[in-house]
């Protein structure tokens, strides 16, 4: 072994490839996508009261496009998390449920952002070694879901 | 020589850490450095001994080649 470099992660990229990563994440978890809107959408409170909850990924940038805002909300067992991007451009997920404590939200709203940027960054690292032909000859996920990628013929 | 090779790990949470092998010198840099830009910014970097040994090697060579 030459060297070792870790890395902080950074989202970058349009609103398609975001919501792909969310797509491809919140299913692991449990969520169901209830829509995937076209415009931002306040999520309806009902009768009884619904604890709220939210999460700013400090370190991503949604490009901003021509279209208006998009949203996406998922769901699982009353707990709604609508993932959508902010004023700043960065990834917000707005989380709400009934019976949930915020401290459980906020929790389960970690959650998510953690298997979406997993995800995310899975897609960008197999798409750029893929652009530089460079030859992807093993992929292990372990048991505590890392997941490793060998690259030969560099 | 150890084949060259690039073993890319991404936790649960998305962090990424990139061990190199058979790289010499400078160049397992290169394919570190490529990572970062790829996916955002370098926490930690280590060269390993196998990175010093290679440099030396490459220096004495080219040491021997001038006399």
């Amino acid at each position: 072994m030459s060297c070792v470099v870790v890395i902080t992660p950074v989202l970058i990229a349009s609103w398609p490839v975001m919501s792909a990563a969310v797509t491809a994440a919140v299913g692991s978890l449990g969520f169901a996508i209830v829509r995937n809107a076209g415009a931002s959408q306040a999520v309806q409170s009902t009768a009884k009261e619904r604890t709220k909850a939210e999460i700013e990924v400090a370190d991503s940038e949604i490009l901003q496009e021509a279209a208006s805002s998009q949203t996406i909300v998922v769901e699982r067992e009353g707990i709604k998390a609508t993932f959508s991007r902010d004023a700043r451009g960065s990834l917000k997920v707005c989380l709400d449920g009934e019976g949930h404590s915020k401290a459980e939200l906020k929790r389960v709203g970690e959650e998510l952002v953690e298997r979406v940027t997993q995800q995310y960054v899975y897609h960008r690292v197999v798409t750029e070694l893929k652009e530089r032909k460079m030859n992807i000859v093993d992929e292990e996920v372990a048991a505590d879901r890392t997941v490793t990628i060998r690259v030969r013929n560099l | 020589m150890a084949e060259q090779e690039l073993e890319i790990s991404i936790s649960p949470a998305g962090k990424v850490t990139v061990h190199t092998h058979g790289l010499k010198g400078e160049a397992c840099l290169k394919y570190a450095q490529l990572l970062v830009e790829i996916l955002g910014r370098e926490e930690t970097l280590e060269k390993t001994a196998e990175y010093y040994e290679t440099q030396e090697h490459e220096t004495h060579v080219r040491v021997q080649q001038r006399l």
